[in-house]
């Protein structure tokens, strides 16, 4: 029999134990009904409760890994339960120390894949993304390194200097509109940008499925790749890399990380506020804005999309506030549509639902990987789901 | 707008404002770090992160109340009415 305080969850457990107990002491479950997992499955066992309470058991020995990984697939990692538990919202700041739901469902996955054990569609999705480089992003879509530019076909970026635009699997290969929109946007604006050297996936989706020797190897080869190209500043459009840059890299590189990370949102708000840009064209479309976990939860970003969609002339905005949408989520994060793309539709008919009900014919997305699913609900609902970035081009009077 | 690293991982100089309790940011209270070195020991903070915590909370304080409070009452109100 293995010694007891040499098991690989006794070692887990200590490095997690006091995120665990923050939640596990308090337990008060303010957490579950933001929760869009929990809204559409009622699974006591899939709760950031249960989460938290899984190490506090692995940390006295009544659980092993291998008899929970299938519940921490049960996440999009949307960050309501954080923001909204009041071990955050309270007192996170007071004491530095808030919970931590997204990175133990990350840590849990990442001991899982150490131990052996995987969920059959990650795992796929990760071999493939190892071998290509890229996502497997879409069954049938050619995935190769030397088509990662391709989006960019006839614009004449420059190929690295200062400022580089990344460009996210998904759109880099299926929404190549959304990518053509921003760069044309940035010509217009006079800013000058290029384009990364090779740029590999970014490594976030590999870090998410606990793939983590895989994530840790591909920012590397980006990192490597733009201090090769002399670049200082990495424009993201994809809230998912804007996450995997400023919490992922930094701690993988510490203080060697010495790259500017700049969310194309804020940036377009900010030209527009400088009068650099200027919507002009109207767009008569009645829209509700989804705000993106990744964006609104995770990182306080609500602001800036809201002032874009109201200097476009010619839309009438039905607005929800970021607070009400923190129980809002498309489903489509942390790889629960590789896995369980049947309760990604869930949250995505119960997200259109949403807007459904305001009476709009659009929905505005500033994430592709949440288009894709809240696309495929829209559509049951005659709800157009139409990309920020592509809107405001539109307004702009530029065509991808 | 733009993250940097060095930046985000250098918050501003505390100053102490009671035994227990120091602030960094204008209106916003932190423990005394010393505190919090034994037992539980604190997280990695970057700046970005206490400030999203301290607006996320004023905007949810402010959605409870558009939501649940039909009026607001003082403290000396309350204690008005205790008196009587
Ligand atoms: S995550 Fe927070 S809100 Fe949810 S049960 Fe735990 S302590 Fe309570
Ligand atoms: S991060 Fe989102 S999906 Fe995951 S447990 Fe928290 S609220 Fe649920």
């Amino acid at each position: 029999m293995p010694d007891p305080d040499e098991r690989p969850e006794k070692e887990f457990a200590e490095e997690w134990r006091d995120a665990a107990y923050n939640c596990f002491s308090s337990g008060h479950k303010f957490c579950r009904e933001v929760c869009p997992v929990m809204q559409v499955t009622r699974n006591e066992s899939w709760s950031p409760t249960a989460f938290h309470a899984n190490v506090v058991a692995m940390e006295k020995g009544e659980l092993e890994v291998a008899d929970v990984a299938a519940d921490y697939v049960n996440c999009t990692g949307c960050g309501a339960c954080e923001v909204r538990c009041p071990n955050s919202l309270f007192t996170g700041d007071f004491y530095r120390f808030r919970t931590r739901t997204v990175d133990l469902v990350k840590a849990v996955r990442g001991l899982a894949v150490e131990q052996g054990v995987h969920q059959p569609g990650w795992r796929r999705w990760n071999q493939l993304t190892d071998e290509r480089r890229h996502e497997p992003v879409l069954d049938g879509t050619p995935v190769d390194q030397g088509r990662v530019r391709d989006w960019a076909e006839g614009l004449e970026l420059p190929i690295g200097g200062e400022s580089i635009l990344f460009v996210d699997c998904e759109a880099a290969f299926v929404r190549t509109s959304v990518p053509r929109s921003v760069a044309r946007i940035l010509s217009l604006a006079g800013y000058e940008f290029g384009l990364m050297n090779e740029q590999w996936c970014c490594g976030g989706p590999a870090a998410e499925m606990g793939y983590d020797e895989q994530a840790r190897r591909f920012a590397r080869h980006n990192l490597d790749d733009w201090r090769a190209a002399g670049v200082r500043r990495v424009l993201v459009l994809d809230p998912h890399d804007y996450i995997t840059f400023t919490e992922d890299y930094p701690r993988y590189f510490g203080d060697a990380y010495d790259i500017e990370i700049v969310l194309v949102v804020e940036l377009l708000a900010e030209l527009i506020r400088e009068g650099r840009l200027t919507p002009h064209v109207p767009v008569e479309r009645t829209v509700t804005y989804h705000d993106p976990c990744r964006l609104n939860k995770r990182k306080g970003v609500w602001r800036e999309p809201r002032e874009i969609l109201r200097a476009i002339p010619g839309l009438t905005f039905h607005d929800v506030d970021r607070v009400s949408q923190w129980s809002y989520c498309s489903g489509g994060g942390g790889g629960l549509p590789v896995e369980k793309p049947e309760l990604t539709a869930k949250i995505s008919e119960q997200r259109v639902g949403k807007a459904a009900e305001l009476g709009v014919d659009t929905l505005v997305s500033a994430c592709p990987w949440a288009e894709r699913p809240l696309s495929d609900a829209g559509r049951a609902r005659s709800i157009d789901v139409v990309d920020l970035h592509e809107l405001l081009a539109e307004s702009l009077g530029v065509s991808p | 707008m733009t993250y940097r690293h060095q930046e985000e991982m250098s918050p501003p100089p505390a100053r102490r404002v009671t035994d227990v309790a120091i602030t960094r940011f204008e209106h916003v209270y932190e423990v005394e770090p010393a505190l919090m070195t034994e037992h539980v020991t604190q997280q990695s903070f970057p700046n970005w992160d206490t400030l999203r915590l301290v607006r996320s909370r004023a905007d949810h304080l402010a959605w409870m109340h558009r939501h649940f409070a039909g009026k607001v009452i003082s403290g000396e109100e309350l204690l008005h009415d205790l008196d009587e």
